[in-house]
């Protein structure tokens, strides 16, 4: 009788020393780097002050740097293997992802065995597997649309339906249309930024590197036809040239063309212009002329992931997994506050993605958008995206003078190739 | 001949003129965009706006300008006066004792000047970590404060200081360290007016090393707040030139002050 009592007091007392040990594993300061103070930086904040909620004990030092910053400041540490220079969580875009998983590798935290991924946007998850581990924290998505200028295009002799379901060349035929009985042009067009290039590469599946990640220029399908489709745009003329990303813009704040083609991000600046209200509508964007091609894509965003040598890595994870992987209301929020459409696809099912919005006619554009970041085609970023980004870029403003497509391609590839060494 | 003077004169004045908008003009800009939204910034508007006090309540408000200051200042400051007396005294020395290494030495030291300071990056932040330094206000002012070029100013500076004064101080019975303080120093002045100038622009101006070695948001110094603010999605430039005006206005000041030393410092002037 005796040992029993002994027994179970003894279980007790184990019982409350891991409970324990475990509230003061918990205990720590998690430290993230991240940019942007009204994006990122707020969001964070929102998260952490959510969990630190339901854990009083453990508290956040949310730092921000400059994005260049971020990625110097991390290279360093990483390169110095000085560990305990590093934050808890850290910041990376999605297009280098790759890059720091890859050439450091043990760095990051494998997150697959703690937190479930199968709610979030699959491309989102693909960019941060690798060899079938998940690293990071699905965060923010670009995924793409086309909005548009409604009543340009009536005044053009085009519904609402005439713009679902769009091919490019149909596209620029309603540009021809548009400029004929407006006088808008139908997009602003950066020959200097290959972003362009990218959805609609990423809207048929091809990015610049195969499923392996190995460098794919000269016989890739998807960047041929988007290289085909910019240079169709250019002749026909339905474009505003912009120099720069302000330039660009502006081009559609100021009411001069009558389409934008872009991540869901740009939302905020187009409804920030409020006499535009109700002008506005929002269609998938229109879809290359080749096999696999289709109405999604993503430009830009960026995740969050845990350093491996972090003191408070099981925190940092419990913390990313309570909030960014369940918390459908903190999706909720930042969209409404932050103009931040997240990765995870349950989120849809809150008020704030259900509602309609006035801006855009009364449009669910959140649900549609929802409905297309399920949708965006899974590619692999490789680790040199940037790299090969320069070399496409040098070559673009070639397309409008009426070079040959292949000759372009084979002339990205070598110096995307010389680039890459 | 009169004609062709009048020419030239007018050329003169022509280039003198472009020299001076193209100095001028990134400051009137600045201040122009400061009074502007961030809307009328990006199209382009080249006029003054209203939006001034708007900007610098929401810089005000986003970022902690007194800490930001005294970080910035106290970081700038202790850098310039170390930097200066370390590296004035290291001057001093190589010119004043003769012996067989010294040259050897001085080479070593200018070529410092050619190590580029990516290469140096990793492995000071490898030595700051080791020593714990990371994320304090030391670790950005220790590798600055033997400056090498500083050094090259003080020595050839030195080379104009009369040496009849230090043997006429040594014959009043001044020992070394006082022929340094109370002579040197003081007929130097133009020399260590440039220098500060120089050093305190460097210091203030400090962006890649504090970037990798402060790591909280406590610690952080002007140029790095600048920078964040000036990156983000959608940046308020508005609230960014407000930003570059505060970094700007202690070099400017500084230099100001100094302008008469720092030329004639420049110079080669001795009192």
């Amino acid at each position: 009788m005796n040992k029993m009592i002994l027994s179970r007091l003894a279980a007790g007392l184990f019982a409350g020393a891991s409970l324990l040990a475990s509230t003061a594993a918990f205990a720590g300061e998690v430290t993230v780097w991240c940019w942007d103070p009204n994006f990122n930086v707020a969001i964070m904040k929102e998260a952490a002050a959510r969990y630190t909620a339901k854990h009083p004990e453990t508290t956040f030092n949310i730092v921000d740097f400059a994005k260049a910053d971020v990625e110097q400041k991390l290279q360093t540490g990483l390169s110095s293997g000085t560990t305990d220079a590093l934050p808890d969580i850290v910041l990376i875009e999605d297009y280098g992802a790759q890059k720091y998983l890859q050439s450091f590798p043990g760095a990051f935290a494998e997150l697959s065995s703690k937190i479930d991924f199968s709610g979030f946007a699959p491309y989102k998850v693909e960019l941060m597997t690798l060899d079938g581990a998940v690293y990071g924290m699905p965060f923010d998505s670009g995924v793409t649309g086309l909005y548009y200028r409604k009543d340009y295009l009536e005044q053009a002799g085009f519904k609402p339906e005439d713009m679902q379901d769009l091919t490019w060349d149909r596209f620029i035929e309603i540009g021809k249309e548009v400029e004929a009985k407006t006088g808008k042009k139908m997009l602003g067009l950066d020959i200097n930024d290959a972003g362009f290039i990218r959805i609609l590469m990423q809207s048929a599946g091809g990015w610049y590197f195969d499923k392996d990640g190995n460098l794919s220029i000269a016989d890739n399908a998807a960047l041929k036809a988007a290289l085909e489709t910019t240079q169709k745009i250019l002749q026909a003329n339905v474009h505003k040239p912009s120099a720069g990303w302000t330039e660009w813009v502006n081009a559609f704040t100021s009411g001069d063309v009558a389409t934008v083609t872009t991540g869901v991000w740009i939302t905020g600046t187009v409804k920030a212009q409020a006499d535009q209200s109700g002008k506005w509508g929002v269609a998938p964007i229109p879809k290359l002329s080749i096999e696999g091609a289709g109405h999604a894509s993503n430009l830009g965003g960026s995740s969050w992931y845990v350093t491996a040598n972090s003191a408070e890595k099981d925190e940092a994870i419990d913390f990313l997994n309570e909030v960014y992987a369940k918390d459908v209301d903190f999706y909720q929020k930042i969209l409404a506050d932050r103009g931040a459409v997240g990765s995870l696809l349950a989120a849809r099912t809150g008020a704030a993605y259900s509602e309609a919005d006035a801006f855009f006619g009364g449009e669910k554009v959140w649900q549609n958008f929802s409905d297309w970041l399920a949708k965006v085609p899974a590619v692999n970023y490789g680790v040199f995206t940037n790299e090969v980004d320069t070399a496409v870029t040098a070559h673009l403003p070639s397309l409008g003078q009426g070079a040959n497509v292949d000759e372009v391609l084979k002339a990205i590839d070598s110096q995307a190739q010389g680039q890459i060494q | 001949m009169n004609a062709s003077r009048l020419f030239g004169t007018a050329l003169q004045y022509a280039f003198l003129g472009l020299a001076a908008f193209l100095s001028i003009f990134p400051f009137f800009w600045m201040l122009i965009s400061a009074s502007n939204t961030s809307i009328d910034i990006i199209g382009g508007k080249t006029s003054f706006g209203d939006a001034f006090a708007t900007n610098v309540t929401n810089f005000f408000t986003q970022v902690d300008v007194p800490l930001v200051f005294w970080n910035s200042t106290k970081v700038a400051v202790l850098a310039t006066v170390l930097t200066i007396v370390v590296s004035s005294l290291a001057g001093y020395g190589f010119e004043m004792f003769k012996s067989k290494a010294r040259e050897r030495v001085y080479s070593l030291v200018l070529l410092t000047l050619m190590i580029p300071f990516g290469a140096l990056m990793i492995p000071l932040f490898m030595m700051m970590a080791k020593t714990g330094l990371i994320n304090t206000h030391i670790a950005i002012m220790l590798p600055t404060i033997a400056s090498a070029f500083i050094i090259f100013y003080f020595r050839q500076s030195t080379k104009a200081f009369p040496t009849e004064l230090r043997d006429a101080a040594k014959v009043d019975g001044l020992k070394e360290w006082q022929i340094f303080f109370y002579i040197y120093m003081p007929v130097m002045r133009s020399t260590y007016a440039a220098a500060f100038v120089i050093v305190f622009m460097t210091n203030w101006n400090n962006y890649l090393w504090p970037l990798i070695v402060l790591q909280s948001n406590e610690t952080k110094t002007i140029t790095l707040v600048v920078s964040s603010l000036a990156s983000a999605y959608y940046p308020d430039y508005g609230v960014v030139m407000i930003g570059t005006i505060l970094a700007t206005l202690p070099t400017l000041f500084v230099f100001f002050v100094m302008q008469r030393q720092f030329v004639q410092g420049m110079l080669g002037s001795v009192k």
